[in-house]
């Protein structure tokens, strides 16, 4: 009896190693490592639980070409040896078409390697863009993340340049991670060139337990203006921190996934945080069809959080749209080279693509602040685009 | 005026959190890896009994506080007391499996959002001005009060009660004490307690400063070359430890490079390794034994 239960299960397993590529075949398959556990997991997940609900959504219209799309997740925690292992299995095993990455960037170069020897297009999809996505941009790597190093940067402080009259004392605060400390040390550099007196450059350490030690040095720097590009803890304790120590100046900041809700919670008419995402404030058809999307997947993070992950599924859609059915990672690879997405107002332009930019060729940034006279968050700046060279 | 009393806040953080690093240690010699989840776990709940009690922030604060405590009794009751007799390492592997099952289970039942227990219970983080133009925040005030109840209540506990003088008899020989009556494992599930009280009073309250989200369990650990500067076996040298600890940073953060502070902690504990190794107020031959 033991044998004959032995048996069964074998043959069971067998049929369904035998199936699962088959399964595959009749669909579209992307393969994702994300951060989905772990300290950075809040900036990760909402990413992902969007582009899921999005594409279910699209499988509910009757898929892409007439085929569905099928996600395979895996949980990376943000660790690089659990990035490289999800790499390896979602391309040998898996088969998928693209590999997406949204995790920190210490996962990108095991995943890049993964992805380089199978000749397997590599999207980062809400995490930090690699310079490689950047003119000229590597063949296989792409990114739609609405942030960009140096442009990010550029258009922040010439957002303080034209809303300040009197000589501009900045200082800057980053997170110790190579990304943001790269952005502020441009920024600190950039600055000069603008005009404006660099006075403290605060780095703080991922995570701090007590950010008044740093917001007290900056404050006895005596900015009139400070910009922040880091992850949303940094950049809004350091702000906090500031204004209980009695700073009076202005802060700008990066507006990541939460910002519209953080706006509302601060309440500081001298906080602006400036991004490439529109607020659900404005009210979009678009935004109606997220607020459906989120609420038939049963999402638990709120609705503002979920842009970004939005944009990765009608970038995903219009990919595939053009992948010609058999899909290979060739072909896919072909869609991605030429590619330009209606992002139907969720930023200020379409997303395109060429065989050099990755990234995209033009970026539009909007800035906000919270009006305490409307008790409510509002536009300082509409969309200004910059130019990707 | 104002790095003093920044030195301060910081320094009676890294305290609360290292009482209970040394309350584990001293009574069973097991060191809690567990411990920066244990504190976020004591976050959480305030977090749920915040939106529990609404309306009423002390029932909510209480509540949760005594929630930590029975956490801290449970964990010892249903894990680590199955760990007696076995080799300290295994046990101090267990906390390492109890942090990762506590990390996984935070992330399922609360998601990964960031969270603001101080908004949920009504109040405001406000600034208060201090003597010589320096200001601190109601928390960072509550953080300072806390630290001194904490250890002014554990000193009195163990040097003027029944149990506490049971709970230093037991650290000192188990098996002694053993002998004479006492109930070792009702002492462990006490210290268990109360390291997790303790623990989880310094993750509400920085939960209630900065915000509730996963990097909490980060900033336990970092608490923890405090402990082991001040030698991990005594409570005195918590406080020493932590203070000294705190004093590097910010004045590094000040006087040097910022970028220097998250070293610094580490610098201080390799030095008092290579000068005193059982920490500041250590007991030698604990650490001989280890």
């Amino acid at each position: 009896m033991l044998k004959l239960i032995r048996n069964t299960a074998q043959c069971s397993l067998a049929a369904a190693l035998v199936a699962a590529p088959a399964l595959a075949q009749d669909a579209y398959v992307i393969g994702v490592s994300a951060a989905l556990t772990g300290p950075v997991a809040g900036t990760y997940a909402p990413v992902i639980d969007a582009v899921r609900a999005y594409l279910e959504h699209v499988n509910a219209r009757g898929g892409i070409n007439g085929k569905p799309v099928r996600l395979l997740v895996q949980d990376d925690g943000a660790q690089p040896s659990k990035a490289a292992s999800n790499a390896k299995q979602l391309i040998a095993q898996d088969k998928v078409l693209i590999l997406l990455n949204t995790s920190l960037s210490s996962t990108y170069a095991p995943m890049v390697a993964e992805a380089k020897r199978a000749n397997v297009p590599l999207y980062f999809a809400g995490s930090v863009c690699p310079k490689e996505t950047f003119p000229p941009a590597d063949p296989l790597q792409f990114c739609s993340t609405a942030f960009g190093a140096t442009l990010d940067s550029q258009a922040a402080l010439g957002f303080v340049k034209a809303q300040t009259s009197e000589p501009v004392r900045i200082g800057f605060a980053a997170m110790a991670i190579p990304v943001s400390r790269g952005e502020i040390d441009y920024a600190e550099g950039l600055s000069k060139s603008l005009g404006m007196t660099p006075v403290d450059k605060q780095i703080t350490p991922p995570p701090t337990p007590d950010y008044t030690p740093f917001a007290t040095k900056l404050k006895d720097a005596r900015p009139n203006w400070v910009w922040s590009w880091a992850p949303w803890v940094s950049q809004v304790r350091t702000f906090e921190a500031l204004r209980r120590l009695g700073w009076d100046g202005r802060y700008i900041t990066w507006a990541h996934l939460n910002a519209e809700e953080e706006l509302a919670r601060i309440k500081d008419a001298k906080f602006y945080v400036i991004g490439t995402n529109a607020f659900l404030d404005d009210n979009l058809p678009i935004h109606a069809e997220i607020r459906a999307v989120a609420h038939r997947a049963n999402l638990s993070h709120p609705v503002s959080y979920l842009t970004e992950g939005y944009v990765v599924g009608l970038v995903l859609e219009q990919v595939l749209r053009n992948t010609p059915w058999p899909p290979t990672p060739q072909k896919t690879l072909a869609a991605m080279n030429r590619l330009k997405v209606d992002l139907k107002g969720l930023r200020g332009g379409p997303l395109e693509w060429t065989k050099d930019n990755h990234f995209r060729t033009r970026q539009y940034y909007r800035v906000w602040h919270w009006d305490g006279g409307k008790n409510a968050v509002v536009r300082v700046q509409d969309w200004k685009a910059l130019d990707v060279r | 005026m104002q790095l003093a009393v920044n030195i301060v806040v910081l320094a009676s953080i890294y305290a609360l959190i290292c009482c209970g690093y040394v309350l584990i240690y001293r009574v069973s010699r097991v060191l809690s890896l567990a411990h920066g989840e244990l504190m976020m776990l004591g976050a959480y709940g305030l977090y749920a009994t915040a939106s529990l009690f609404s309306g009423q922030p002390l029932a909510a604060i209480v509540a949760a506080a005594l929630l930590a405590l029975l956490v801290g009794i449970l964990v010892y009751a249903a894990l680590m007391w199955r760990m007696t007799g076995e080799s300290v390492l295994a046990a101090v592997l267990a906390t390492i499996a109890l942090g990762i099952l506590l990390r996984g289970a935070m992330i399922l039942v609360f998601g990964t959002q960031t969270q603001y227990p101080l908004r949920d219970l009504g109040w405001e983080n406000v600034s208060i001005a201090l003597a010589g133009g320096a200001r601190i925040s109601a928390v960072g005030l509550a953080l300072v009060l806390c630290a001194v109840a904490a250890y002014g209540s554990l000193f009195a506990f163990l040097r003027a009660t029944r149990w506490g003088i049971r709970m230093r008899a037991a650290g000192q020989n188990p098996l002694l004490a053993a002998q004479r009556g006492i109930r070792l494992h009702v002492v462990y599930a006490l210290a268990w307690g109360l390291a997790t009280f303790t623990g989880g009073m310094a993750g509400m309250l920085i939960a209630s400063d900065a915000g509730l989200e996963g990097t909490l369990v980060i900033i336990g650990l970092k608490a923890f070359p405090a402990a082991l500067v001040g030698g991990l076996d005594s409570l005195a040298g918590a406080l020493a430890g932590a203070l000294v600890v705190a004093t590097a940073e910010v004045l590094m953060i000040h006087y040097v490079d910022p970028l220097l502070s998250d070293v610094v902690p580490f610098f201080v504990l390799l030095a008092m390794l290579v000068v005193r190794p059982w920490g500041l107020f250590g007991s030698r031959e604990e650490l001989d034994r280890v």
